[in-house]
């Protein structure tokens, strides 16, 4: 079950977040999304030898909070998009995938005239594509 | 550039490819929609250097979508971090993307460190452009430095893009360069990483 979506801007400033659960704890996801930037940074700046390459966009399960886990993806523009799930089996093929079909939608989403960069994403379309993926996401790693 | 690409319909619209890049857009359509953006900044400004300012500014805006496509598109899951990195995939993939086919060459400023050039015999934006001599050493290609700024700039290499006419013996029309300054901290980077 995904919890909540985010993508934030490569000055840190948050640039979407979208929660998906009904519980009115939107503060505490926050919360989390802006400590697992922290966690974002030291990878990037610190490249493990053994880890992932230096310039790779996915960066994989940045840490375990309660019983949330917080993924983490870096774009060439130093934008970051960070998914928080309560799912205990994750594949990483299908975290991957979400996060291909979710930087296709920013890609769709920036790609507008009238997005100012560096403001919030406020276009309904890409709401709606982002809510579909976040649906198809549960289905396919459903065994 | 020229010739209309075939669309295939897509059912649902998340099944669309985002790698099928290979529409054409008509040159003529392209011609025209550049000169009105060249003629509706020229009656909003007073002098030249504001008129290429602008110019620049709307290639910013193209530069920084273009990058944020292309990374998704071209470039799988690589982040570039070099300088030469950064250059060779302005000067072929952007290029290739943009004009349909690669710049003509890429060059290292002698007399300073952090100066590089992309130089081409004719850019497809100044085809049907001819400059009033009046006007001096303005350069319509500003809108090419543009979208290269913004290309740098979206991946974290701060620099200053100009255009300029390069006279070239035995061709009637001078060739037109790009000029790339890159910033201190930029050069300092690379030392750093060796």
């Amino acid at each position: 079950m995904i919890v909540c979506v985010a993508v934030v801007g490569h000055q840190n400033n948050p640039l979407y977040i979208q929660s998906f659960t009904e519980a009115d704890d939107a503060l505490k996801l926050h919360h989390i999304v802006h400590c697992s930037l922290d966690v974002v940074d030291e990878r990037v700046n610190n490249p493990k030898k053994s880890g992932p390459l230096l310039n790779e966009t996915f960066l994989g399960l940045l840490y375990p909070i309660e019983n949330f886990k917080v993924y983490g993806y870096l774009t060439n523009t130093k934008v970051k998009f960070i998914l928080v799930t309560t799912d205990l089996d994750v594949k990483d093929a299908d975290v991957r995938n979400f996060f291909r079909r979710f930087h296709a939608a920013y890609v769709d989403a920036v790609s507008n005239p009238f997005h100012v960069p560096g403001k919030k994403i406020t276009s309904r379309t890409f709401a709606e594509r982002v809510s579909t993926i976040v649906k198809s996401f549960g289905l396919t790693s459903a065994v | 550039m020229i010739g209309v690409g075939k669309i295939k319909q897509y059912t649902n619209v998340l099944d669309k490819p985002l790698t099928k890049g290979k529409q054409e857009v008509s040159l003529s359509a392209f011609a025209f929609l550049f000169s009105e953006l060249v003629q509706y900044n020229q009656t909003q400004v007073d002098n030249i250097g504001e008129l290429e300012r602008r110019l620049e500014d709307a290639g910013y805006a193209v530069g920084a979508r273009v990058l944020e496509l292309l990374c998704h598109r071209d470039k799988g899951n690589r982040r570039e971090t070099r300088l030469l990195g950064i250059l060779s995939f302005v000067h072929s993939t952007v290029w290739k993307v943009l004009f349909g086919k690669v710049a003509d060459s890429l060059e290292k400023g002698t007399e300073h460190e952090d100066e590089y050039m992309i130089s081409e015999k004719e850019l497809l934006v100044n085809r049907f452009i001819s400059i009033p001599k009046d006007m001096g050493t303005f350069n319509c290609g500003a809108f090419v430095a543009g979208i290269v700024r913004g290309v740098l700039d979206g991946a974290g290499f701060p620099a200053v893009v100009t255009a300029h006419f390069v006279p070239v013996e035995g061709q009637q029309r001078p060739r037109t360069t790009i000029l790339i300054k890159f910033a201190e901290e930029v050069l300092h980077r690379e030392a750093r990483l060796g």
